[in-house]
């Protein structure tokens, strides 16, 4: 066997054309880097946005709401000398910055100077969730929907009840709506919606009831799907009768290729260790957008790809290796992950940092940093579970970094 | 409209099987048991029908197991089930390389985890020796923390099993019915017995979709098998489906463990066990819980969130490992311990019930004893000839352990990300011979949608590569689930 002479080989691979991977490859490229090439796995490239016709697209990035596919094709434009493979499957992630793909052919070894994985997110699944009841067909996630429905034109149920209330899960009674399918009912664990509070008008016009306090606690099958049984917190049970279920957000990254690799995981998040620079354990291996986000909007993750790619591009050229220490940032569980959950810092230059992070629970209050037990973060914040929450302008000064040294946020 | 394509399908199968037509057997059925006495009975020459109400095989009890190879080393001594797994074991092992079946030879430890079990373990030893398991031998705490490095530090001490192993449970049985079908047996899905009437020669069987007459009946209906039974007899046993929930573990947990994890087993169950599976995951459970439906395979979120827990207890890890699925299967036990495998000379009936936990291990034996009965009882009737010409299909792999498609480059793109499934392999399944026709029949034979994403990426897809073949496209196998 020859060593790596695989036709993939590159300068930079990214795997996942998604937004983020779009961006990181945009800027690369614009910086002058060569051979840069995505890897993607679907048949075609643009990841989640491509079966989103919703005008949630666009408006951070170029100021004006645009569908999915409509923002892919615009960012794409501006992407060039960008080489993209579709349908080969990246399988593993080795060291040394190789990996082993799935092409028609079956499986070859490639080798790159450096990989950025731009995986992306999914829903989480009703088995994830363990959720009781039978498991007939029509459950599905948003995404699922969105495919049978605006890429095969297929209708998989008459009447279907959605499962959360975050932006996704008012796409999906807008799918359905569009699809002609009965938007039942939609359910929610907390007291109001996840998404910001004027997506309820969307329910209203609609007509969706939308039950608050609420959870499955039964899925109903006689041959097919007939109904999901709820209760609310004060006991009051409901009989929802349906033919589809659609188990909607609480986004978790893709990261399988990550976990099963040499890179370090988070042991709070089991999500890769990341710097301010999206740099993992491996300084040759960078991860971004939802993989290490669950799930923060298109935009932001072409924002960030195109960050990641300057930065990258300029790492490149000096080729400089990562020698700062790595210190973990550490919460409580009431934070679902933070970006960055490690910082490089060093003993003589400062770092001003801004640290994103999702919440698992609604909290609404103070929320401190600590650096090596002293506060250098105090803000109220109302954190809402599904939505980013920033931390700007964190500064971190140099001292003496020892084994315990860890930056904490804490509520309170 | 739904209705208008299933009329369509059964009068296309009606037309397939000539009912004037007669059997030797008709096997009512199609749970691996039920396919392993087609395979057993059609290589012995004989015509045989496997009639089946679900829309697939393995639609009720067997396609919801652990899918291990036990060697019986705690079965009750001296029983039919300890006989049939130890014939169906060695069996297995026997024919599996002609099928293209795998084994994973992970071997299992039966894991102590207070002083009171672990003062158990040397009477577990001497009792797998009484059944004929000579591999087995305790093994102290250090010898097990190197072999287990990863489970928790309550456990104190263990008994190793060495030739427990983990197969496939779907493709072996799927294996078995191939090779009879290819050897002339026929089958009929979506086919619920009903009733059935016996002429002092021959059985004229009722179903959902037409009469079937043969010169002999085994039952093999698993959680039916009392109903069924009462076409022939009084039943002796009665049917007490009993529960099984299990949580499969992201393939992220596969290595951490190594064997499999067995329970110091109680009175009434084998317990919760910890098992790679042979796709690469990791497998928690059985539960037990009785029930009086035999359809009721639905989880319980309190009871996985149980199991949950007990497995993290044993394995402190698996916290950090995602959750591909739940599932729960009903064991079709009875009020007795051993298998109820019965002929009934006089109206050439063979009930084989109360198959409980074992099956997918015993099958093959089981066939081999029910050719036994029918040859001491039916020999006049039903002609036994071996076949000279026998043909064994090669399954396609689904094990990690072995090349799979997606490795091997079949020409053809990867559809199922999580499971590294490819057209390739959709479309045999669709034109295999045992064809899938359900969505739980193509997951089952590719492992399509079985990952951790649950068809998040790839089920509009599917569904749009399987129009046409599998009909009505909102159908369910006769489990009521898939």
């Amino acid at each position: 066997m020859t060593d790596f002479d695989s036709d993939f080989n590159c300068d930079v691979a990214i795997i996942g054309s998604g937004p983020a991977g779009i961006g990181a490859a945009t800027a690369l490229a614009e910086r002058g880097v060569k051979n840069i090439t995505i890897f993607e796995r679907e048949e075609h490239i643009g990841g989640i946005p491509r079966h989103t016709k919703h005008l949630t697209f666009g408006l951070v990035a170029f100021k004006r709401p645009m569908t999915g596919p409509a923002f892919i094709k615009k960012i794409l434009a501006r992407c060039k000398n960008v080489t993209i493979r579709t349908n080969i499957s990246v399988i593993a992630i080795k060291q040394d910055s190789t990996f082993e793909v799935a092409t028609a052919q079956g499986l070859q070894t490639v080798k790159a100077k450096h990989i950025i994985l731009a995986t992306g997110a999914r829903e989480s699944t009703r088995h994830a969730r363990l959720v009781s009841g039978m498991r007939p067909r029509g459950i599905v996630s948003t995404a699922a929907l969105q495919q049978f429905i605006y890429s095969f034109g297929a209708r998989p149920f008459n009447q279907a009840v959605v499962v959360g209330t975050e932006l996704v899960s008012f796409s999906a009674i807008w799918t359905l709506w569009r699809a002609k399918i009965k938007p039942v009912a939609m359910i929610e664990r907390n007291h109001r919606i996840t998404a910001y509070r004027p997506a309820v008008l969307l329910a209203k016009i609609l007509r969706v009831p939308i039950y608050y306090n609420s959870q499955i606690t039964n899925i109903e099958s006689i041959n097919t799907l007939k109904a999901v049984s709820i209760m609310s917190d004060s006991g009051v049970k409901q009989v929802l009768n349906c033919d589809g279920i659609i188990f909607s957000g609480k986004f978790v990254g893709e990261n399988s290729l990550a976990v099963a690799s040499h890179l370090l995981l988070n042991p709070q998040t089991d999500i890769p260790f990341i710097d301010e620079n999206w740099q993992t354990s491996d300084s040759d291996v960078t991860v971004i957008g939802n993989a290490v986000h669950p799930a923060d909007m298109g935009d932001q993750c072409y924002l960030e790809g195109l960050k990641l790619g300057s930065f990258l591009a300029d790492k490149l050229a000096q080729n400089t290796v990562n020698s700062a220490e790595f210190i973990p940032i550490e919460h409580s569980s009431d934070i679902k992950m933070t970006t960055p959950n490690m910082v490089r810092l060093d003993n003589e230059t400062s770092k001003t940092i801004n640290i994103c992070f999702h919440v698992s629970k609604i909290y609404w209050g103070l929320v401190t940093v600590k650096f090596a037990g002293k506060t250098v973060y105090k803000k109220r914040h109302r954190c809402m579970p599904a939505r980013r929450i920033t931390l700007k302008n964190i500064r971190l000064d140099p001292f003496d970094i020892n084994d315990k040294t860890s930056i904490e946020i804490c509520f309170s | 409209m739904d209705l208008k394509l299933t009329q369509s399908t059964v009068n296309k199968t009606k037309q397939h099987i000539q009912t004037a037509q007669q059997w030797d057997v008709i096997v009512i059925g199609a749970g691996v048991v039920g396919c392993a006495i087609v395979r057993q009975l059609t290589l012995n020459g004989l015509k045989v029908l496997l009639l089946e109400r679900g829309a697939d095989i393995l639609s009720g009890a067997s396609k919801a197991n652990s899918a291990i190879l036990h060697t019986g080393f705690d079965a009750v001594a001296n029983s039919l089930e300890l006989e049939c797994m130890r014939a169906g074991y060695k069996e297995y092992i026997e024919i599996r390389h002609k099928l293209n079946l795998p084994l994973l030879k992970t071997g299992a430890l039966l894991v102590a985890w207070n002083e009171q079990q672990l003062s158990q373990l040397p009477s577990i030893v001497s009792k797998a020796h009484e059944n004929g398991s000579d591999d087995v031998k305790q093994i102290d705490l250090p010898d097990l923390i190197k072999r287990e490095p990863n489970l928790s530090n309550n456990a104190l001490g263990a008994v190793e099993i060495s030739q427990e192993y983990v197969i496939d449970p779907w493709s072996a049985p799927l294996a078995y019915v191939t090779q009879a079908a290819k050897a002339g047996a026929q089958y009929q899905f979506n086919c619920e017995v009903t009733d059935g009437e016996f002429d002092g020669k021959l059985w004229c069987l009722e179903t959902t979709i037409d009469k079937y007459k043969a010169k002999l009946v085994i039952n093999c209906s698993g959680n039916n098998g009392d109903i069924v039974q009462s076409i022939c007899e009084t039943p002796k046993f009665a049917i007490k489906p009993r529960k099984g929930q299990f949580i499969v573990f992201d393939k992220s947990a596969y290595g951490l463990v190594n064997s499999i994890i067995l329970p110091v087993p109680t009175a009434t169950t084998k317990g919760v066990v910890i098992t790679k599976t042979i796709f690469g995951n990791l497998l928690l459970g059985p539960t037990a819980e009785e029930q009086q439906d035999r359809y009721d395979t639905s989880v319980d979120a309190n009871i996985l969130q149980n199991l949950f827990a007990c497995g993290v207890k044993m394995l402190p890890d698996l916290e950090h490992h995602g959750i591909t699925a739940t599932y729960a299967g009903l064991r079709p036990a009875t009020q007795f311990k051993d298998y109820q495998i019965e002929a009934n000379p006089s109206k050439n009936w063979v009930g084989v019930n109360g198959i409980r936990s074992t099956g997918l291990t015993s099958a093959l034996g089981i066939a081999k004893y029910v050719e036994k009965l029918c040859l001491e009882n039916f020999a006049d009737i039903v002609p036994f000839n071996n076949l000279k010409d026998i043909y064994w299909p090669q399954m396609p792999n689904l094990a990690a352990h072995k090349p799979r498609a997606f490795e091997i480059g079949d020409g053809t793109e990867i559809i199922c990300h999580c499971e590294h499934v490819t057209r390739g392999q959709l479309e045999s399944a669709l034109k295999s011979e045992i064809a899938a026709k359900s969505v739980g029949g193509i997951r089952r034979r590719t492992r399509v949608m079985m990952g951790r994403c649950n068809g998040f990426y790839c089920s509009a897809k599917v569904s749009e590569l399987t129009k046409g073949a599998i009909s009505p496209p909102q159908d369910s196998d006769g489990g009521k689930n898939d």
